[in-house]
């Protein structure tokens, strides 16, 4: 038998290799990683991401949205490897796509379509998550803003719920007070702000753009719409300029506030008596006059990820699963046909038949891969308008002028 | 004085040869983690370097120009300075009084100077998130004490006026506990003689900190001073959580600037020329105070 020769050249250079060699093998076979935006419903997905497949370790990163995004940004602009998994919302999602970051998902839905009861998701929650044909999420939660009030308030002034968002307004001075604000407003930048801004914008002025990408949001209706939010806010809670989600919702639960709009994945934790002191007391209808914001959160592969992508599909849709999604429906609208359908959940969860119908008079934000973008200097005039510090007119047509430059900086408007 | 032989002068210029061994690994460190990467935002800086668009061309001072022609730098860049020389002056005369009331105390010094040091320890965003729940309007600490006082609490997070002295009093309550430390250190320095010979000749308490302990540590002054106006131009975090740069722009620093350029915008050229900027300002912060405090001795630094 021929032995093999060991000289001191061959011992250096296999000691050089080894690092590489088994750098590459731990890194493939090493923890999965997967950064998300954080709130109870994500939690869920990702403790079901950790356990999805036996053996496979998976390191979840669960964070604020600003965070998230930010650290995904640098990670996978610099070509980086980690992470290998990435929420996405119909939002962030596209600009990711545009910069060639994340994975086509099309194959792995065709191979385990079947296994994961893949066509029990309707097209409608589908579409916003495909970028020029091609699919790049897996949707996991369905989330649409909801109007919620306060039923006892309302029952002892004779109130019903408001039609419009004049009878809003007019609802929201009545009841406020020092002690309780007649609505909550969530008006941090930018996120929040934008959600709010999105309401007005759609229900009383033009929207964001026109059919060309040129702003909308500075035409004469959607100043007054932004006159209306001025002045809403004049019955607002403490500290609305700097409420995201998380304040106002808690704002509601220590009955320091007696309605607003909130997003549906935040109605089941009213009733929660570890959490609220208004258990059984808040009630939902969809927002008044329609066009609040529907989004939703999934989850999508790197396009630079070394991990084999079957096992990361096989990571997500696992968490997605039917079952897990019963499991977590308290926590938000689940995007799956049969348990959308389902008649015993819609009575586990009572606010699910005004989250339906909230969803049908919805509107999702706009389908430009710079609007995240956008939303940080537009919201942050619209603040400027909000407080004062400029005219809402001023504020909005900056904005508008600084919206015209970025876009066309970014290729529109040839 | 005879001149050294060759032999003798050997080993003298080996060991002159060895000092720079010994810098060797702080120099290749520094350069790795603080030359190399300031070099390459400079060279970022230089590009029209934006992750939205994929663009990356090379546009010269391009982005410094835009810069110094937007109204938002000026903006922030006006106050970042008012909101850094009220918290640094303040965490400046809090800490001196803390420092000479610690250096007059016979007893509980070690203690004492252990607890203040705490909010200093503490990690800024963790620190921030308590002061919110502490600030925040209605449900926060002091809103729920000021109303079982029967006050009605202002709007501190909400109201411009109160958002700004807030981040100030934030900044204070976490960075006082090191001018403290500092300051009293330096004034365990002073020598005693000096301090003896002045009381002989009747000088006071004040007049014993302000005419003879400030003025021999006036070194150290300069240097906390400056160690202060550097970080706290960098003021992010706790900014970051207790306002957003809100309401509107009350609170809107520099670096919420900068962030906002590379995180949301993605445009990473101008984020880097912004922190060029910012780097430029910080430095010559600092050489006018220093020129101030040493107006009278040339060649002090």
């Amino acid at each position: 038998m021929q032995g093999f020769p060991v000289n001191r050249r061959r011992v250096l250079g296999m000691a050089l290799a080894a690092p590489a060699i088994l750098g590459a093998k731990a890194r493939a076979a090493g923890v999965i990683q997967m950064i998300s935006h954080r709130y109870p419903a994500l939690e869920h997905f990702a403790e079901k991401m950790r356990g999805a497949i036996p053996g496979v370790a998976v390191n979840t990163q669960l964070m604020p949205v600003d965070k998230a995004m930010e650290l995904a940004t640098i990670a996978l602009s610099s070509k980086s490897d980690t992470p290998d998994i990435v929420w996405a919302s119909d939002t962030t999602f596209q600009n990711f796509v545009k910069n060639g970051w994340f994975r086509p998902l099309d194959d792995l839905w065709a191979k385990f379509r079947d296994e994961f009861k893949l066509d029990d998701y309707p097209d409608a929650v589908l579409a916003p998550y495909r970028h020029e044909g091609r699919l790049y999420v897996l949707p996991h939660t369905v989330n649409t803003m909801m109007f919620f009030y306060r039923s006892d308030l309302f029952a002892k002034a004779g109130k019903t719920p408001p039609k419009t968002i004049s009878e809003y307004r007019d609802l929201a001075k009545s009841f406020h007070s020092p002690m309780r604000a007649g609505t909550i407003s969530c008006l941090k930048p930018v996120d929040a702000a934008v959600n709010e801004a999105h309401w007005y914008l759609n229900a009383l002025g033009d929207g964001w753009f026109d059919k060309d990408w040129h702003p909308a949001f500075n035409t004469p209706k959607s100043v007054a719409a932004i006159e209306v939010l001025k002045d809403v806010t004049r019955y607002a809670q403490q500290g609305f300029t700097t409420a995201a989600n998380d304040e106002c919702t808690i704002a509601l639960q220590q009955d320091t506030a007696s309605m607003g709009l909130q997003w549906a994945t935040r109605a089941k934790s009213m009733d929660d008596p570890a959490k609220s002191r208004i258990v059984n007391l808040i009630e939902w209808v969809p927002p008044p006059q329609g066009h609040a914001r529907i989004a939703g959160d999934g989850y999508a592969i790197s396009a630079y990820s070394k991990q084999d992508p079957e096992t990361l599909f096989r990571i997500i849709a696992t968490s997605s699963s039917q079952a897990s999604m019963r499991q977590a429906a308290a926590l938000l609208i689940p995007p799956r046909k049969s348990l959308l359908d389902d008649p015993e959940l819609a009575k586990a969860n009572r606010f699910y038949p005004a989250a339906l119908a909230s969803y049908e008079t919805g509107m999702r934000a706009p389908s430009l891969p710079e609007f995240n973008a956008i939303g940080e200097f537009v919201t942050r005039r619209i603040l400027q308008g909000v407080t004062g510090e400029l005219s809402v007119k001023q504020a909005l047509d900056t904005a508008a002028a600084e919206t015209e430059t970025f876009l066309k900086g970014h290729g529109y408007y040839k | 004085m005879t001149a050294l032989s060759p032999r003798r002068r050997g080993p003298f210029h080996r060991q002159r040869g060895a000092w720079w061994l010994f810098l060797l690994p702080s120099g290749v460190v520094l350069t790795g983690v603080m030359l190399f990467p300031l070099g390459y935002a400079f060279w970022l800086s230089l590009h029209n370097y934006d992750l939205g668009s994929g663009s990356r061309d090379f546009i010269g001072l391009g982005n410094y120009a835009e810069l110094l022609g937007d109204e938002r730098f000026w903006n922030t860049l006006l106050r970042t300075v008012a909101i850094v020389m009220t918290a640094v002056s303040l965490e400046f005369c809090l800490g001196l009084m803390v420092a000479y009331g610690l250096y007059r105390l016979t007893f509980g010094v070690r203690v004492l100077n252990l607890l203040m040091f705490l909010p200093n320890i503490v990690t800024p965003v963790v620190a921030a998130l308590f002061l919110r729940w502490i600030f925040i309007g209605r449900w926060g600490l002091v809103s729920g004490l000021l109303i079982s006082w029967g006050i009605f609490p202002p709007d501190f997070l909400g109201d411009p006026v109160w958002a700004r002295v807030t981040v100030v009093l934030a900044d204070a309550w976490q960075f006082t506990p090191f001018m403290i430390l500092v300051l009293y250190a330096g004034l365990n320095t002073v020598d005693q003689s000096q301090i003896e010979a002045a009381q002989i000749d009747g000088a006071g308490v004040w007049t014993l900190l302000f005419h003879i302990m400030l003025p021999s540590i006036r070194p150290l002054i300069v240097f906390v001073l400056a160690i202060r106006l550097m970080d706290a131009f960098r003021f992010f975090d706790t900014l970051y959580v207790l306002t957003a740069g809100g309401p509107g722009t009350a609170t809107e620093t520099i670096t919420l600037y900068t962030y906002a350029l590379a995180f949301r915008l993605l445009q990473v050229g101008k984020a880097c020329a912004l922190g060029v900027l910012t780097l430029v300002c910080v430095a010559m912060l600092v050489a006018v105070m220093i020129r101030v405090v040493y107006r009278r001795e040339k060649g002090a630094f």
